[in-house]
């Protein structure tokens, strides 16, 4: 799909009939994200480099959709996550619905938030992404307006008459089409229990500087107050890979300050890494707790955060030791609009 | 006659009609878009020949995470000023505020920073890595503001400095904890408005009273108030008070207290007087005071007591009997000092830098091919001749910053000796250096170079005190040449090898220059180690020499070595660019071969003979002959055209997020359009 989409985009940014691109789901799901049991039966039958090729391909579509000289509309009826993420939070605009589900679980699964995630997650509000990516929490339509990662909030039953509206807009304009898409939109509002209601102990504990400071002060708000938000925010860490916790929250800070094509170079060689499994083998593990056997009780190893030491990390973001491996070498690109030359 | 005006009139109207020909009217629309300058962003046109964040890690050295997250509290925080400029925004502070706003931001973001535990550990923790942790937030703070770093410079390095190194255990248990939590808020009053260099010249004067336990502080004259105190005029309520301490009617020489200077409620004690020192070129956010001591009376356990102490009863006490020794052993822990304005001098040199390139990168003047396009700045000799030199001397002071602070951070008795020094040249070096390349840079960037917000000339009046404080350069570099002296002396009467300083090179054979000199021979480290040994050599002997025979004269050792000063000064160079030569080539060592060691190659060659082409020592002594220096002159330009295509990756190598360098340092049409505005 990858390397269709690809094709596709490619082709549309030089076809002059072509005024934008609208992106929308089959079903339930936009787009729930890469096949991981392929990338590992890939990796297992193979080698990790087959993996390395697959994430070569998806990490340059993301950097085309960011890069996108013409508008791209997605419409996110519905699952959002991982590589699903990455196919549209980097284009201009992102329409949410009230089926809307997004994430970013992968230190759930012993992997990282990628697909460029390390830019888009890190330009939310406050520390906001910070908790995303490291806790891998859900967010709906509403939320996603708000924070951002969404542009626009329409009912999905308006998004067939959307579609029409688009398809005679005739412009690539990012002003015109914005305004068609708000004509369609409507104000949601964010439900009570939603973790964005809450982000002063989001600012206050995944600002710390350590993963185990931002458990402490997380640990340290629930002495305080018993809070169901809490409780859960600390167990989805305690029951991540500590390896990726600290992987992500290090790409993550290291991405809030990068270009995007910086953050996919970042990425690629963090994913090389982790497919090679020769540092730490929780991708593995991940896989086989959460979607083979489904037992959910991942032995994690190292197991502990104490156990992870920054030396450890650094071996993620450096290059690899291997004749034939290179950095992901991005596509030249020219004549980009304002908006995307910003994000370099 | 009449197709005459005929053809004019039409000629006329094509030109009142904007067509380019005469042609119909319905024809051409009356603007085209191609005669518009496009904002090329460099990222798309200079292709990188190695990938920056590896180049970070030489330079940066140590705690690039924690770089990153200060880095990001700031950005995620709207206190520190955030700028929309275009599509881009910018953290930098107001400096069109008032100063007293100026001074009130800083102290808030101050607190902000506090509350997020950017300073834990950074008095309690005393181990290597939390020394470098805290150097390293430091550095990333003097990124965002000057002022904001002298403002924690003062409260942890100086005064917590003071407590830690200067008190003994009941000051540390007293004052650490508070220091580092902000319930008290320190300053360092040191410099007088009579006395900044002299120290020992001070004139406060400090007594003891047995009867009550007391020392009795007093300022007795206005030469003696303190000056440039910096946190005194608004916020300090503590400080370390620097003074002669005169015990049983004799002299003690110079002694450290503490003494409080204002409440918990922000108002000033008793018998201590303050005033503002008022506005300044730069560094507005620091609230520099006057203070007088009128007879202030202070517990006697107040006295700094590591080095010397006086008895509740009055005796003096000091285990070390000679009071020079006494006064280095009290000065050496001060050296912390020179190394963090050292390493700030160095990041404000890559922030001028970064800037500077990436704009000629992008800006374009006059074509050089009729009707061609106009020609990129660095893409001119001349202009490369002016940036790229500066380029590789930051980098070479880049990596000479972090080895001191490393040797620093596992300091022995036996290595502060070396410290002191080498982190006074440097000291000295990397600010000259900063002030240079912040004029340059400036003057590369043009007229946007004048506005404030483009950083890059602001920043000229915001970092040009650190030339001065905590040791004049001057002075600094005099020290350096003293204690070089005094190792050649040492070793001439001995009759021992040299041994110290780096200076081991004196003990072989005198280094020979080929009297031909090859790009290849230019380009060898061997051949630049040579030419900076054989001028440190030839200068120390000559300054050796020259003292010596002032004194054979009749001069005094101190009078000669004051005559000596052009020599002196000639060899405090000579010995900080060898010891950056040496730090730069052993750091191209630890680099795998590949792409990056070989733009470090070039970067060093480049810091060897831009050294040996402005220093006129090597003409002026013979160190080159004509032939040598033209050879150099030319190698240096061919230096500059190997380095440009790597010119944009050099710069994104210093780790400065976009958020911290200026508009024009990227899309500076956009940052300037009418939308924008």
């Amino acid at each position: 799909m990858i390397s269709r989409l690809l094709e596709l985009f490619i082709a549309y940014e030089e076809d002059s009939n072509v005024k934008l691109v609208i992106v929308k789901g089959k079903g339930r799901a936009f787009c729930a994200g890469g096949d991981v049991a392929a990338a590992i039966r890939d990796i297992n039958e193979g080698t990790w480099r087959l993996g390395a090729k697959f994430y070569w391909k998806q990490f340059t579509l993301n950097y085309i959709l960011a890069t996108y000289r013409k508008p791209q509309v997605s419409i996110l009826n519905g699952v959002v996550m991982g590589g699903g993420a990455g196919a549209s939070i980097h284009g201009r605009f992102r329409v949410a619905t009230e089926n809307s589900v997004f994430a970013m679980p992968e230190t759930a699964l012993g992997l990282f938030p990628d697909v460029g995630a390390s830019y888009f997650l890190s330009r939310l509000p406050g520390f906001f992404g910070e908790y995303l990516g490291l806790t891998g929490t859900r967010l709906d339509g509403a939320e996603m307006l708000v924070c951002g990662l969404a542009t626009h909030f329409v009912p999905s039953e308006r998004l067939s008459l959307l579609e029409e509206a688009l398809c005679k807009v005739d412009s690539s304009d990012p002003a015109i089409i914005s305004a068609v898409i708000n004509e369609y939109s409507k104000q949601p509002y964010i439900k009570e229990k939603s973790a964005y209601h809450r982000l002063n102990v989001i600012d206050r504990c995944f600002s710390r500087r350590t993963v185990e400071e931002i458990i402490s002060a997380l640990e340290r708000v629930a002495l305080n107050k018993k809070d169901d938000w809490i409780s859960k925010t600390i167990q989805s860490l305690k029951r991540a890979s500590p390896t990726s916790l600290k992987i992500s929250l290090r790409s993550i800070r290291q991405g809030r300050l990068q270009g995007v094509g910086q953050c996919l170079v970042r990425e690629y060689r963090i994913a090389c890494h982790v497919m090679q499994g020769k540092l730490s083998k929780d991708l593995f593990e991940g896989f086989r707790a959460i979607l083979l056997d489904k037992d959910k009780n991942p032995k994690w190893e190292p197991s502990k955060l104490e156990l992870v030491s920054d030396d450890m990390v650094d071996s993620y973001f450096s290059m690899m030791d291997d004749e034939d491996w290179e950095d992901l070498k991005l596509p030249a690109r020219s004549n980009l609009p304002a908006y995307a030359i910003a994000k370099l | 006659m009449e197709q005459q005006i005929t053809r004019r009139t039409q000629v006329l109207t094509n030109h009142l009609l904007l067509h380019g020909e005469p042609t119909s009217l319905s024809a051409a629309p009356p603007l085209s878009s191609n005669s518009c300058l496009n904002y090329s962003p460099p990222e798309l046109n200079e292709p990188l020949s190695f990938n920056p964040t590896d180049m970070r890690v030489y330079l940066d050295s140590h705690n690039i995470p924690d770089r990153d997250w200060l880095f990001g509290l700031i950005t995620q925080s709207r206190l520190f000023n955030p700028k929309q400029r275009g599509h881009k925004v910018f953290f930098s502070p107001d400096y069109n505020q008032s100063m007293e706003q100026q001074r009130e931001m800083t102290m808030k973001r101050v607190l902000y920073l506090l509350e997020k535990g950017v300073f834990q550990g950074w008095l309690t923790e005393r181990n290597p890595d939390a020394e470098l942790r805290k150097f390293a937030l430091l550095e990333v703070v003097g990124i965002f503001d000057h002022s904001l770093a002298i403002k924690l410079g003062v409260h942890f390095f100086l005064w917590g400095g003071a407590i830690q190194f200067f008190g003994t255990k009941r000051h540390h248990d007293k004052w650490l904890r508070d220091t580092e939590n902000y319930v008290v808020k320190g300053c360092f009053a040191m410099t007088e408005l009579g006395h900044g260099s002299n120290v020992r010249g001070i004139e406060t004067v400090t007594t003891y009273d047995s009867n009550t336990g007391e020392f009795v502080i007093n300022t007795p004259c206005e030469s003696a108030q303190k000056y440039w105190i910096g946190g005194a005029a608004n916020h300090a309520t503590h400080t370390i008070v620097f003074s002669q301490l005169n015990i049983n009617g004799e002299n003690q020489g110079v002694h450290a207290l503490i003494a409080q200077i204002r409440d918990a409620d922000g108002n000033v004690c008793p018998n201590i007087r303050i005033a503002d020192c008022g506005h300044k070129i730069g560094l507005n956010g620091v609230d520099n005071g006057q203070i007088w001591f009128d007879n202030v009376r202070i517990p006697r356990e107040n006295l700094l007591n590591s080095v010397a102490d006086v008895s509740p009863d009055g005796q003096y006490l000091s285990a070390i009997k000679d009071p020079d020794q006494r006064f280095a052993a009290f000065l050496a822990p001060l050296t912390s000092g020179r190394i963090t304005i050292s390493a700030s001098a160095i990041y404000t040199s890559k922030i001028g830098l970064a800037i500077a390139i990436r704009y000629s990168l992008t800006r374009r003047a006059f074509s050089v091919a009729p009707n061609g396009r106009e020609v990129l700045l660095l893409d001119y000799p001349s202009h490369q001749r002016r940036l790229l030199p500066l380029l590789a001397k930051t980098y070479a002071m880049s990596f000479a910053g972090n080895y001191l602070k490393q040797i620093y951070v596992k300091r022995t008795p036996e290595s502060n000796k070396l410290i002191h020094v080498l982190s006074s040249a440097f000291k000295a070096t990397f600010t000259w250096h900063n002030m240079r390349n912040l004029q340059e840079c400036r003057e590369a960037c043009g007229g946007q170079g004048l506005k404030t917000e483009n950083l890059v000339g602001h920043l000229k009046g915001e970092y040009d005190v650190q030339s001065t404080f905590e040791g004049d350069n001057n002075v600094l570099m005099q020290q350096v040449s003293k204690a070089l002296l005094a190792v050649y002396i040492a070793a001439k009467k001995s009759n021992k090898p040299f041994k110290g300083f780096g200076l081991e090179h004196m003990n072989n054979p005198c280094p020979v220059i080929p009297s031909q000199l090859t790009s290849s021979t230019l380009r060898c480290s061997k051949f630049q180690t040579d030419a900076f040994f054989l001028r440190e050599r030839d200068l120390l002997n000559r300054f050796a020499a020259e003292v010596s025979q002032f004194q054979a004269q009749g001069e005094s050792k101190e009078y000669a070595f004051i005559l000596s000063y052009q020599l002196a000064e000639d060899l405090g160079r000579a010995y900080s660019e060898r010891e950056l030569l040496q730090t730069f080539i052993q750091t191209e060592a630890t680099v795998p071969a590949g792409s990056l060691k070989n733009v470090l190659a070039l970067l060093r060659s480049m810091y060897a003979l831009i050294c040996l082409e402005e220093d006129a020592a090597f003409l002026r002594y013979g160190y080159l002959s004509m032939d040598n220096a033209a050879a150099v002159r030319k190698e240096v330009t061919k230096l500059c055209s190997d380095l440009r295509p790597h010119a944009l990756a050099l710069v994104t190598s210093f780790g400065i997020p976009d958020a911290f360098l200026s508009p024009i340092a990227f899309n500076w049409i956009d940052a300037n359009a009418w939308a924008s505005v």
